[in-house]
């Protein structure tokens, strides 16, 4: 094999055309970085579904001073007296496993690391934060039976199945993440097709080239090599450029809603992603370019 | 060394054959003349030395070798043995006559060093030394066709095929390529050349196989091109 002479091959059909070869690269790199960030996504919400699950499922919210809820009104903030019972009929439910108090002051902390509303922040005192009950449950799907028993109970303002809340967070990002593979796979339909538009016309303007070759007995693999290295160039930078756009969308969007997501995403997940992706947009350009050939490159 | 055995051939979407039982055995080293109007098949002939084409039926033996038995994958190594010139000589407008025939060893992934002593050899040969490095538009046809004569022979083949290689050039030139073409014979060579032309036929006295309607009508060592034309 003669490599000078292969590359030279490569460089001019990837220079005449050049408009193709650019639709190519675009392609690539939007499908792929498409297809990165849906895999993104999906390992950031296997990640806080992995957190969250052995965290809270139930808050038992306890009446404060003044609290608009229901069960609370025409009497005062919860009494210590009947916290001892609330806490002692929770640990006696068989479902629950273990039970821990947050207090107005843990509540409000927790409030100020994850409210960015500064009026909200400004107003709010830590009296008017809720005291809670925070309850494990040995089976999540008893959360809903175990919330119903609670409510009527003394004291109680509120029972919220904290699952139901990070239902719906998971549900938008699933969402999202569909959106992303959804353009994702259009995408590479489009890169394939484009890919194989590129082969094509790469081989009608080299046909005399590849005529005179096969004539004088090169070899497949010689004929072809071109072509596919071409494929595999546009693939190659293709992949490189989504990488650069992974990386950004991790830096800029990933790192700054972190401080909600309580388990980021960490560079060796990203740095996996991009791998994976690069290696798929490389595959389909070489497939592609290889299946055209086929077609358009008698033998 | 070309051996035809009742070889018909057929192309698709077509009703009459191109070529209808047609045996013949050309030797080792011989310089054969394939005759025929328009149409009777010679070309075909020749692409189906090549294995460009498959017979229908009928079995065609090159070098020794079962072209039915060759897979697709030793079909190039077979075209390495044979050399091919065509009307329209088919060289590369963008290069220059010394690497329109360096193109013929690189694509076979020959060394450097080999190309850089056998290309000179050639091009003298064929005799165009001192224009190795004009492009082929800077040729007359005659000039064009013995570069492509040099690019089919550079490798040294066993066989050379000739399709019509006067057919876009005057007479007087055409003596030039047909002297080239002798010579290439004499290396040992076997030399095939399908041709429409009376005068170099006659001229060469060599063996001439004529075709009509794709059937063999004649087959004559050292022949003239025939009456009727
Ligand atoms: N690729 C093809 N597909 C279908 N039919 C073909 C094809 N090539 C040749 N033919 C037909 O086969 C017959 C023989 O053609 P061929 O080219 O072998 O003739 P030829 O003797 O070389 O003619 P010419 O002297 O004009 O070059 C013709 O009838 C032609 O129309
Ligand atoms: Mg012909």
């Amino acid at each position: 094999m003669r490599a000078n002479f292969i590359f030279s091959e490569v460089w001019i059909g990837l220079r005449r055309n050049l408009t193709m070869t650019i639709a190519v690269i675009v392609t690539v790199a939007v499908g792929m970085a498409l297809l990165g960030v849906g895999l993104m996504i999906n390992s950031q919400v296997s990640k806080l579904t992995g957190f969250w699950s052995d965290k809270v499922e139930l808050s038992v919210y306890l009446c404060t001073k003044g609290s608009p809820f229901e069960p609370c009104k025409n009497r005062g903030a919860v009494t210590p007296e009947e916290k001892g019972t609330l806490e002692q009929t929770i640990k006696a439910l068989p479902d629950v496993e273990r039970v821990q108090f947050e207090n107005q002051a843990q509540a409000f902390k927790n409030f100020q690391s994850t409210e960015s509303n500064t009026l909200l922040l400004s107003v709010t005192k830590p009296e008017d934060m809720p005291e809670s009950f925070r309850v494990k449950l040995k089976d999540p799907e008893k959360a809903a039976a175990v919330a119903s028993s609670l409510k009527g109970q003394p004291g109680v303002s509120n029972v919220v199945n904290e699952r139901d809340l990070l239902q719906s967070v998971f549900g938008f990002m699933d969402t999202l993440r569909n959106v992303a593979l959804g353009i994702a796979i259009l995408m590479v339909i489009a890169a394939t097709l484009l890919i194989g538009n590129t082969v094509r016309l790469s081989a009608y303007n080299r046909r005399r080239e590849t005529g005179i070759m096969r004539l004088v007995g090169a070899s497949n693999i010689y004929i072809q090599l071109p072509f596919v290295l071409e494929g595999l160039i546009a693939g190659l930078i293709g992949g490189v450029l989504s990488g650069v756009i992974l990386i950004i969308v991790k830096v800029f969007i990933f790192e700054s809603i972190q401080t909600y997501m309580a388990a980021p995403l960490g560079w060796d997940t990203v740095a996996g992603v991009i791998t994976g992706t690069m290696a798929v947009g490389v595959l389909i350009c070489v497939l592609a370019s290889f299946v055209t050939l086929r077609r358009y490159l008698r033998v | 060394m070309i051996h035809f055995d009742n070889v018909t051939k057929v192309y698709a979407n077509q009703n009459r054959p191109a070529l209808d039982h047609v045996s013949v055995d050309v030797d080792k080293g011989e310089f054969v003349f394939l005759v025929g109007p328009s149409g009777s098949g010679k070309s075909t002939f020749l692409r189906l030395v090549l294995k460009e084409e498959r017979p229908n039926s009928g079995s065609i033996h090159v070098a020794g070798k079962d072209l039915s038995k060759l897979s697709n994958f030793k079909v190039p190594h077979l075209r390495r043995r044979i050399g091919c010139v065509f009307q329209d000589f088919r060289l590369l407008p963008n290069k220059n006559v010394y690497e329109n025939v360096a193109f013929a060893l690189e694509v076979i992934g020959k060394p450097r060093r080999f190309i850089r002593k056998v290309v000179p050899e050639v091009i003298e040969l064929v005799g165009l030394e001192g224009k190795a490095h004009r492009m082929p538009e800077e040729l007359s046809g005659g000039e064009q066709q013995r570069v492509a004569m040099a690019r089919a022979f550079v490798n040294r083949p066993m066989i050379l095929l000739a399709d019509e290689p006067t057919g876009n050039i005057d007479p007087a030139t055409s003596i030039g390529i047909m002297k080239v073409l002798d010579r290439i014979n004499r290396t040992g060579t076997t030399v095939l050349m399908a041709t429409h032309d009376a005068a170099i036929v006659d001229s060469m006295r060599k063996r001439v196989v004529e075709l009509e309607d794709g059937k063999i009508v004649r087959d004559q060592s050292r022949g003239v091109y025939g009456q009727a034309y």
